[in-house]
């Protein structure tokens, strides 16, 4: 049973061959449209960054809800260095930006390379600091979540106003930083959820009252979140709707007047509002199992679909990449999710701030 | 029965906050009766000679009454958020501030409350605001931000006094028991029959958990909307997606700065050092601190995104904030309410209450320097150079806002002698 689970060697060595392989289906002439690398990573730096926040950040208040996964989310840090080499990787692709062949001081290709590169790679170190000193049970980890924390918002504001806007340029939404580490944190907590359904049953046995509210816990975080990115969400819509400026508004009716991107609007507004605030809404569903992991994965569909929403109209793709890349990234999160005591050893994470 | 002795105890140094003023406490309530009356004189003045003695004018139709305006109305609006915020995620340090954060958010809604009557100049007509059935056919505008106000913040003040009055019924029933004579009486009869039975606390606890799920949410949506008083317009520097959150971050912030204000103060005056524990204001000078953070964020990325855009109106609203004729509040603002916060990520001077004060009295100025640069600089900068033109505030506005600062503290000072300043009920249970 045990040796199904990666040491921190092999999860980094895993690690190199997951971007190995992503690299040579990108330029070893397998596919003919490029762009999926960069739609997978606006999603997955949500989900690992954001998971590893959501443990910094319950660290940093004391919190005691999901406790019990801190360790969980925490041993996802590894994940964090793949999102810096696969970004890496999008270097020669560049000109898929409409801002490539017109550079400015912000946008131009060695800044942004640059820039997002160090804050990916900040993030990692913080993050990596942060997981090691938190199971250790040293002294300081607050400063490592204080750090982590705001290399994360750093890192998901570039996401938003690089990778996702400037997709768009000169289209501007002042919203989009905090709007998208909002999400990230969103994303975190449904990882929790589903690392629910991995240790809900074994963890149940040990501690059964403490497994239950946690559990209870994550539904009502994921609840208060789904009002949280409705309220961000109509916020954003409602003054872009309001001024009807033509420079701002073709961004929307664009997307809602073509196939897919109408079906994926409803898609994740369906996923990030509609199901989680009407299933979660009653106390029962809060604290059954079942609920709060089919929500928690249709908030991270919900997630995806906003991504391909966002992107879709801007950026080439290409369909098989596209669901090979995130198919090997799911597995690898599945894998590090169920790796975690051996990555993360000491399981004083969860137990030290426990009154 | 050591339980039940500290309990007492409780009971009498909390009410003891509401024994016999002191000098000190007199002073303090004749200065704000004097600001607050002069104020009021100098509303008459301008009801009486109209409009012309503010300094409003074109292009500058919004001055400092919209200020003073959207500044009450942020300092009403975290009171409750922090009261609610922490009730719901159980942080025990609440019980230190809760009181008085309600309080402050009910007398921060009636000032602010005033304002729109007095920037309205013919005051008598204020009715017009409210859709009611009427011979001339008059309809008020509901695509109008400025008819969203009026909903938000009543339905806010409505459930913020709920809020806080459900709160104090286990208090007052306390105060009614310790205090004899008619006093007592009217005490008693506030409680509405209050006699803490199983059962009453058991619909207590619900009734005051479910408002507080309810006001969470509310204050957000009310802030926003006020924000979008602004934003809904395609003026250079207001018509930016942030806003809201921005408005609900800044909220925080200065209703965090005004609790620091009032409860340090307080735990002196009214000896409340051992219900009121440095290491409570050290958590509470952590929100202020986070705040400040997101709020700083939001000016890097107003300031960020213009030059981004290229738009040549947004590029030069923004130059002219930071190095036109504004420029020193401008900077004011940002060293009070971005720089200095900074010095609170040193945990030494977190926990320095002096330090604490100034500070708190710095973010204040600073948060009501934002507002008056958001309102005043846009649209002294609007699109065409032909209508630009400075706006410099008048003695009577001045004073009508040093006014509204004397009424919020007469009513906070009022409200320390006539109800207990913490929630003796949730001291207990700490």
């Amino acid at each position: 049973m045990h040796d199904s689970k990666l040491s921190a060697g092999g999860c980094y060595s895993l690690l190199l061959i997951l971007a190995a392989t992503i690299g040579l289906i990108e330029y070893g002439g397998l596919i003919d449209q490029q762009g999926s690398l960069l739609i997978t990573l606006t999603f997955w730096s949500a989900v690992i960054q954001g998971a590893v926040a959501v443990a910094a950040l319950t660290a940093l208040v004391r919190a005691q809800w999901i406790a019990s996964l801190r360790r969980e989310l925490l041993a996802l840090y590894p994940l964090l260095l793949l999102l810096a080499l696969l970004f890496a990787l999008l270097w020669p692709q560049l000109d898929l930006f409409p801002w490539s062949d017109q550079p400015t001081i912000w946008l131009n290709r060695p800044f942004f390379m640059g820039r997002n590169l160090t804050s990916l790679l900040l993030t990692f170190l913080a993050g990596r600091q942060l997981a090691l000193h938190s199971t250790s049970g040293a002294p300081f980890k607050d400063r490592y979540a204080v750090v982590y924390l705001l290399t994360f918002v750093l890192s998901q504001s570039l996401v938003g106003f690089d990778w996702l806007m400037s997709a768009a340029y000169p289209w501007i939404s002042t919203m989009f930083g905090l709007y998208f580490f909002t999400e990230a944190l969103y994303a975190g907590i449904a990882v929790a959820g589903l690392a629910m359904l991995l240790y809900f049953r074994p963890r149940q046995q040990i501690a059964p009252k403490q497994t239950a509210r946690h559990l209870r816990d994550v539904g009502l975080l994921l609840f208060g979140f789904s009002i949280l990115w409705a309220g961000l969400f109509f916020a954003q819509f409602l003054l872009i709707w309001y001024a009807n400026l033509p420079e701002e508004v073709h961004f929307v009716t664009e997307r809602l007047a073509s196939s897919p991107e109408r079906e994926l609007c409803w898609l994740f507004l369906l996923g990030l509002f509609l199901t989680p605030f009407v299933t979660l809404l009653g106390s029962e569903a809060k604290g059954d199992l079942r609920f709060v992991s089919a929500v928690s994965l249709l908030v991270l569909t919900g997630l995806f679909a906003e991504r391909l929403f966002i992107l879709l109209p801007a950026i080439p793709h290409h369909g098989g990449a596209l669901l090979l890349y995130n198919g090997l990234l799911f597995i690898m999160l599945l894998l590090v999710l169920h790796s975690s005591e051996r990555l993360l050893p000491q399981a004083s994470s969860e137990r030290d701030d426990t009154p | 029965m050591q339980n039940s002795a500290s309990a007492q105890q409780i009971e009498q140094d909390v009410l003891a906050a509401m024994s016999r003023p002191s000098r000190c406490y007199l002073a303090c309530i004749l200065l704000a009766g004097l600001l607050f009356l002069g104020g009021m004189a100098l509303w008459g003045r301008q009801i009486a000679l109209g409009m012309g003695v503010a300094g409003i004018s074109h292009p500058v139709g919004w001055g400092v009454y919209i200020t003073d305006f959207v500044f009450w109305v942020g300092i009403a609006h975290s009171g409750t958020l922090i009261s609610a915020v922490l009730y719901i995620f159980r942080a025990r340090f609440r019980t230190s501030f809760n009181r008085a954060a309600e309080a402050m958010t009910l007398f921060a809604l009636m000032v602010a409350g005033l304002f729109p009557l007095i920037h309205l100049g013919r005051v008598w007509l204020a009715y017009f605001l409210f859709p009611y059935p009427n011979q001339r056919q008059l309809w008020v505008n509901f695509r109008s931000p400025l008819v969203w106000d009026v909903f938000a913040v009543s339905t806010y003040m409505l459930v913020s006094l709920v809020f806080f009055y459900i709160g104090l019924l286990p208090d007052l029933a306390i105060v009614a028991r310790r205090r004899p004579g008619p006093v007592g009486k009217i005490y008693r009869l506030l409680t509405l029959g209050w006699v803490g039975s199983s059962q009453q606390w058991r619909h207590y606890a619900k009734l005051y958990f479910l408002l507080a799920a309810f006001a969470t949410p509310l204050v957000a949506s009310v802030h926003s909307i006020v924000s979008w008083d602004f934003a809904v317009s395609i003026v250079p520097g207001w018509h930016t997606t942030i806003f809201a959150p921005y408005f609900v971050a800044g909220a925080i912030l200065s209703g965090t700065a005004m609790v620091i204000t009032l409860v340090i103060p307080m735990r002196r005056l009214l000896r409340l050092e051992a219900y009121i524990p440095v290491t409570h204001i050290e958590a509470i000078a952590k929100i202020l601190l986070l705040t400040s953070l997101i709020v700083s964020f939001a000016y890097i990325v107003e300031q960020g995104l213009a030059f981004y855009s290229g738009n040549l109106f947004e590029m030069e609203q923004f130059r002219f904030r930071a190095l036109g004729d504004y420029r020193l509040l401008f900077w004011i603002m940002i060293s009070c309410n971005s720089l200095l916060p900074m010095t609170l990520f040193v945990g030494r001077l977190r926990r320095n209450l002096a330090y604490l004060f100034v500070l708190s009295l710095l973010v204040n100025v600073g948060m009501w320097l934002e507002r008056f640069v958001i309102v005043v600089t846009s649209l002294a900068r609007d699109f065409d150079p032909y209508a630009w033109g400075n706006y410099t505030p008048s003695l009577t506005e001045i004073g009508i806002t040093a006014g509204s600062f004397g009424l919020f503290f007469l009513l906070f000072l009022l409200f320390i002698k006539v109800l207990p300043v913490l929630s003796i009920t949730e001291l207990k249970e700490r």
